[in-house]
């Protein structure tokens, strides 16, 4: 079998195997009827009612969902690339939620109160949310590099101070968008008409500019990983540190870039929903899609094209997911399947050794260990 | 001036014991070589099962039930990193997402989002005389997981560093090849403190919804389990560390709220988001000031495999 199919295979089945156990819990809690219904209702709620569609209904039955689901995976993405990357140079980012609040705050700061031209104020608004979100993966990796403090513990503190600054003064107190009589407003001022993302199909959905750039990222991303020096040397320092430095690597430039990049993606993840959808900084995100970042990481194997089709076919999950209440199903059914997708990804071992037992004839692939010299 | 000085004591010890058993059951799975990300995920089954046990049986038991539902997620967790030799961190990682998704589903389709219905808190313990000494008596009249809370790291420091089973655990997590070549088990130890670790991450859920609330709430517990990892990087990996580092955490939280009912003009000033955020800003400075490369066990979410070498 291709090398790459057998690294995916794992993770394709383990979101079946996860889809087939929340199926027989809802059949358990319910009927079987219901569980099928109500995934025949979260599939029309992602991809959109085809069958409508074709019978002649309104095409926002198709476009609708559809937007919803691009919506969602485009910032699953940009938070999974921002995983993905942190573990390709060996850092562990917990704080791609933080990350994400500052860029999202740096995003709506800069639609809301600057005045500049369609053309210039939607880059500069990405920009700023970027910087936002390298700046503050940068301190993790600055007090990693410099003071040796442990990256899981600092971006965990920096992910609360991220949220007990943003949430609950700036946004309450003085960036609050000011109300118009009889109206109350929660979060941020509205953002500018020309630093709104385009929405590509119209008022006919959600669907916006975001979602083509975070797959563009994503491809960005793959190819700088896999196609320049800089990023080999990256990936060189996540297999090992000493051994990278022994060859000539500079670890902490790589580190420290790598760290920013990481930050930047979940900073855009921030500025595509403040710019895309809310339209401000809501009084908080909403959902942890920082954290989900983690999952759909793990998920996509680390690669950024795997993170990629994971946060599509969570995107689907989520959008169509609510569609499921429909039937009396609980909302978070498609959470728990990203989980227990999860959980059967790491037992990945499991999967590959029923693999292969299927073919006895492959060769034990025992793959060589490197041997690190240790100080 | 004293009377502050009780009151912020009081309620350190009040809000820490949660915190020390979580921050304690990470540092014995990860001194053993297991990483143990899964903490917060343990904290919560382990609340949710306490919650429903009180509703049918004595609050002291149900604890236990929810020591033994850490457990249970813990033995997941094991058998996919030991036997199975699986990345640690994802694992880890997917059983905080199934706890999260799975106890709000139980929870809404049982109880509805308010959360469980009341139960019976842990009694609090008068201690005799205490109540008279000024700021000592901060010590009185607290439920009984403080005092354990109090005791066990020094327990568990003892274990680690003074018995034969604690230089092995410490060993399985340093040189687990080391250990095997001397005929010991890497798996029985890595289990041992594993599921070691998930009874005392289900009793500091359990904890939180037996004496610290009267119940298990939606969010329970809104993020301790991670903060319990930070206590044992910062605490270093051994017991007592992370047990000041937790007492430090509580001690910034009851500053916190201690500093804006004590000082009514002090929210005027300054922001409440900004008190808030001190003391994580806190942490974050001290270890910037510590700044030495944490002492993780060497063998850290390395999988054991007999023939490697």
């Amino acid at each position: 079998m291709h090398e790459r199919l057998r690294q995916a295979l794992p993770s394709v089945l383990s979101v079946l195997l996860a889809l087939a156990v929340c199926w027989v819990l809802i059949a358990l809690t319910m009927t079987p009827g219901t569980a099928t219904d109500a995934y025949l209702q979260m599939l029309w709620g992602g991809i959109g009612n085809w069958p409508g569609y074709l019978d002649g209904a309104a095409a926002t039955v198709l476009t609708r969902p559809l937007g919803e689901a691009a919506m969602k995976a485009a910032l699953l993405t940009l938070t999974g690339l921002s995983v993905a990357v942190a573990f390709k140079v060996g850092l562990f980012n917990i704080g791609a939620q933080g990350q994400m609040i500052l860029g999202a705050l740096a995003a709506a700061v800069v639609g809301a109160h600057v005045a500049l031209p369609a053309v210039l104020h939607i880059p500069a608004a990405l920009l700023a949310a970027a910087l936002a979100g390298a700046a503050w993966a940068g301190l993790a990796a600055l007090l990693k590099l410099y003071r040796g403090v442990h990256e899981v513990i600092s971006t965990i503190m920096l992910n609360w101070v991220a949220l007990r600054l943003v949430d609950n003064w700036l946004v309450i107190g003085p960036l609050r968008g000011v109300a118009e009589a009889g109206q109350s407003i929660t979060g941020t001022a509205e953002i500018q008409a020309t630093a709104t993302l385009p929405r590509l199909l119209g008022e006919l959905s959600r669907l916006n500019l975001g979602f083509p750039l975070a797959l563009l990222l994503a491809v960005a991303v793959w190819a700088w990983l896999e196609r320049t020096r800089s990023g080999f040397e990256t990936r060189a320092v996540g297999l090992g540190a000493e051994a990278a430095r022994t060859a000539g690597v500079p670890v902490a430039r790589r580190t420290g870039l790598a760290m920013a990049l990481a930050g930047s993606m979940a900073g855009l993840a921030g500025a595509v929903l403040v710019l895309g959808t809310e339209g401000r900084y809501p009084g908080s995100l909403g959902a942890p899609y920082g954290f989900d970042g983690i999952a759909i990481a793990l998920i996509g194997n680390n690669h950024p094209l795997g993170a990629t089709l994971a946060a599509l076919f969570f995107g689907v999950l989520r959008a169509g997911g609510t569609r499921m209440q429909l039937l009396d199903v609980h909302k978070s059914f498609p959470e728990l399947i990203q989980g227990l997708a999860l959980l059967f990804v790491a037992g990945r071992m499991v999967w590959l050794a029923m693999l292969r037992r299927r073919q006895p004839a492959a060769p034990a692939a025992a793959p060589a260990v490197v041997e690190v010299p240790r100080a | 001036m004293l009377e502050v000085v009780h009151s912020l004591l009081f309620s350190t010890l009040d809000a820490m014991p949660a915190l020390v058993f979580a921050a304690l059951g990470a540092v014995l799975s990860e001194r053993a070589g297991v990483v143990s990300v899964g903490v917060e995920g343990m904290m919560r089954v382990g609340a949710f099962c306490a919650a429903v046990a009180a509703l049918v049986m004595p609050t002291p038991l149900a604890v236990v039930a929810g020591m033994l539902a850490g457990a249970a997620l813990a033995a997941v967790h094991g058998f996919l990193s030991i036997r199975w030799r699986s990345d640690q961190v994802v694992s880890g990682i997917a059983l905080n997402l199934v706890a999260l998704a799975g106890g709000t589903f139980l929870l809404e389709s049982h109880f509805g989002p308010n959360g469980t219905p009341p139960i019976q808190q842990l009694s609090r313990w008068d201690l005799p005389g205490l109540a008279s000494v000024p700021v000592l008596g901060a010590l009185g009249n607290h439920s009984a997981p403080t005092y354990l809370a109090l005791l066990l790291p020094f327990a568990l420091h003892f274990l680690l560093t003074r018995t034969p089973l604690g230089l092995r655990l410490r060993a399985v997590g340093d040189k687990p090849h080391a250990v095997g070549t001397l005929g010991l088990s890497v798996a029985g130890l890595r289990w041992g403190a594993v599921l070691g670790g998930g009874l005392l991450a289900g009793l500091g859920g359990a904890v939180l919804s037996t004496s610290v609330l009267n119940r298990f709430e939606q969010h329970t517990p809104a993020g301790l389990g991670f903060m319990a990892l930070a206590a044992m990087v910062f605490g270093r990996w051994t017991p007592v560390g992370a047990f000041l580092a937790a007492l430090f955490f509580a001690f910034g939280d009851a500053l916190r709220i201690g500093l804006a009912s004590s000082v009514p003009g002090l929210v005027d000033v300054v922001p409440q988001g900004m008190l808030q955020a001190l003391p994580y800003v806190l942490t974050l400075t001290l270890l910037t000031l510590q700044g030495q490369r944490s002492n993780a066990p060497a063998a850290l979410g390395v999988p054991y495999e007999q023939e490697s070498r």
